[in-house]
C-alpha cells in the first residue's frame, strides 16, 4: 500500500471518527437548564410524581432506524381509583388469580419475608413496572438500558437474539427485545426462584414466570406499557397490567443511590408489607396524624414491680 | 343559594379535594412504614446530637436523651435520605454534634432505641418533615411538618 493511499485511508477514518463525534455531540447538544436537577432518592415525594403536561402534544422522537426513541426520564402518574404498587390494579377487586401454591407463597411473603428491596436485593420486574418510582431509559440501536432508583438497571438486547435454552436465573430475568412496528416488545424468562416480591404488596413470583412487556411512546411526553404476566406455578391464568408515565422536566434524571451504604434499618424491619387496604394500597395501618405533643419513651415502658 | 351557603359549599368542595389528595398519598418507599415502626406509639425525644449520618437509604442522627431517672439513653433517629431532607430545607450543615433536637415520630416495633424521625425541630427553631417520602405516614406528600 502506498504512503499516499495509507494517508488517504487515515484521513478517511479520521473523518469518520470526527463525523461520529459530531453526531454524538449533536445528540448531547440538548441545552442544559440553568439548574439541572437530579433525583436523589428518596427526594421529595412531589418531585418523584409526574403531572400531565399542558399544551398540544408533540410527536415522539425517533432514532436513526425510525423506531420511537424511548429515551427519557419517566415519572409515574396516579390513576384515580387504582392502587399504587399493586400488580393487580387492573383486575376486578384487585384480586390476582392465585393457585393454591400462589396463595401459600403470598402468605409466606407477607408473614415470613422482609421486603427484599429493604435488604438491598434487586427489585426486578415486574415490581419496577408497578413501582411508584420514576425510571430512566437510554436507547441505543442494539441495546436499551432501563435505569431505576436504588441504582439498579437492566439492559435489553435488541439484536435479533433469541432466549438461551437454559438461562442463568436473574432478578430482572433474561430479556430479549424486538421492535414490532412502533412497539418495543421485551420478552423475559429466566427469573430467580421466589426470592423477590412481584410488587409492593408482596405478591409472589416464581422462576416459571414469563413476562411480556409492550412499550410504546404515543407522543413525546408519554411512555406506555402493556404487560402480560404468565406464571403457571403461582397464577391460574395470565393477567395484564397497563401503565403510562410522563416525561420528566428538562435536566431531571437519576443519580447515585447506594442502598447498602448505611442500611441500618435492615435489622429492624419485620416481615411483610404491612396491612393492605380495601383500596389495594399497602399502608392501611399507618396513622394519619402525628400528635402535636407526643409522650416521651418512658410512657410506653411497663412499670417494674 | 345565598352567598353564605355558596361560600360554605365552596369550602366543602375544597375540603373534599384536600381529603381526596390526602387519600391518594402514594406509598412507594424503600420499605413500608409499618414493617418497622409502630403507628400506635408516637413519641417525642429531646436530646443532644452525638452523631449525624447523611446517607442512603436513610439518614440517621443519634441523640443522647436524658430519662427521668437521670440515666442517658442513646437513640437512633431514622429520617429520609439526604436528598429528601435537603428538599425539605434541612441541609447537612444545619446541625452538629452537641446541638439539641426535638424529634417527634414513632417507636420501632422491635423495641430497640430507634424512632422514625417524622417531625424534627432544628436548633434554629424550624420544624421540618424528616420522614421518608412515599412511606404514607403523617406528613408524607404535604408541605411543612406533619400535623
Amino acid at each position: 500500500m502506498s504512503r499516499g493511499r495509507s494517508t488517504a485511508n487515515l484521513v478517511s477514518r479520521a473523518s469518520g471518527v470526527a463525523a461520529a463525534l459530531l453526531i454524538a455531540a449533536g445528540a448531547l447538544a440538548q441545552p442544559a437548564p440553568p439548574h439541572a436537577k437530579s433525583v436523589e432518592v428518596e427526594g421529595d415525594g412531589a418531585t418523584l410524581q409526574g403531572t400531565e403536561p399542558t399544551g398540544p402534544a408533540r410527536a415522539a422522537p425517533r432514532d436513526a432506524a425510525g423506531h420511537p426513541d424511548l429515551t427519557g426520564y419517566w415519572k409515574p402518574l396516579r390513576e384515580p381509583g387504582k392502587p399504587g404498587g399493586n400488580i393487580g390494579k387492573d383486575l376486578p377487586g384487585f384480586k390476582l388469580p392465585l393457585t393454591p401454591a400462589g396463595e401459600a407463597a403470598l402468605k409466606h411473603n407477607r408473614t415470613e419475608t422482609i421486603d427484599p428491596e429493604a435488604l438491598c436485593i434487586l427489585g426486578g420486574i415486574p415490581r419496577h413496572d408497578a413501582s411508584g418510582l420514576p425510571f430512566e431509559v437510554l436507547q441505543t440501536p442494539r441495546r436499551i438500558a432501563f435505569l431505576y432508583l436504588y441504582s439498579t438497571h437492566r439492559f435489553i438486547p435488541v439484536d435479533g437474539r433469541k432466549h438461551e435454552p437454559d438461562p442463568e436465573p436473574r432478578f430482572f430475568g433474561n430479556p430479549v427485545g424486538e421492535w414490532q412496528g412502533d412497539t418495543l416488545i421485551i420478552d423475559t424468562v429466566g427469573f430467580k426462584d421466589e426470592k423477590i416480591w412481584l410488587d409492593e404488596n408482596a405478591d409472589p413470583q416464581s422462576d416459571a414466570m414469563h413476562a411480556v412487556e409492550r412499550w410504546t411512546r404515543p407522543d413525546a411526553a408519554h411512555i406506555h406499557l402493556e404487560l402480560l404476566v404468565d406464571d403457571k406455578k403461582f397464577y391460574t391464568r395470565p393477567f395484564t397490567f397497563s401503565r403510562t408515565w410522563v416525561l420528566g422536566e428538562l435536566g431531571e434524571g437519576l443519580t447515585e443511590y447506594s442502598c447498602a451504604e448505611n442500611n441500618v434499618d435492615a435489622k429492624h424491619i419485620g416481615p411483610g408489607p404491612g396491612a393492605i387496604g380495601a383500596d389495594g394500597n399497602r399502608g392501611a395501618d399507618i396513622p394519619k396524624r402525628l400528635p402535636d405533643n407526643p409522650p416521651p419513651p418512658e410512657f410506653y415502658e411497663t412499670p417494674k414491680r | 343559594m345565598t352567598q353564605a351557603r355558596r361560600a360554605k359549599a365552596k369550602r366543602g368542595s375544597a375540603l373534599a379535594v384536600l381529603l381526596a389528595l390526602a387519600c391518594a398519598t402514594p406509598v412507594f418507599a424503600h420499605h413500608s412504614f409499618s414493617a418497622e415502626f409502630d403507628g400506635d406509639k408516637p413519641v417525642r425525644l429531646v436530646g443532644k446530637i452525638t452523631k449525624v449520618e447523611f446517607q442512603n437509604p436513610h439518614s440517621y442522627f443519634y441523640l443522647d436523651v436524658l430519662r427521668k431517672d437521670g440515666t442517658v439513653v442513646n437513640w437512633a433517629c431514622e429520617g429520609g435520605g439526604p436528598g429528601a431532607l435537603s428538599q425539605h430545607g434541612w441541609k447537612k450543615g444545619d446541625v452538629k454534634v452537641g446541638d439539641t433536637l426535638v424529634v417527634d415520630g414513632y417507636l420501632a416495633r422491635d423495641g430497640s432505641h430507634l424512632v422514625d424521625a417524622r417531625r424534627v425541630t432544628l436548633p434554629d427553631g424550624r420544624s421540618i418533615y424528616g420522614g421518608t417520602p412515599g412511606d404514607g405516614g403523617p406528613g408524607d406528600g404535604q408541605a411543612g411538618p406533619p400535623r
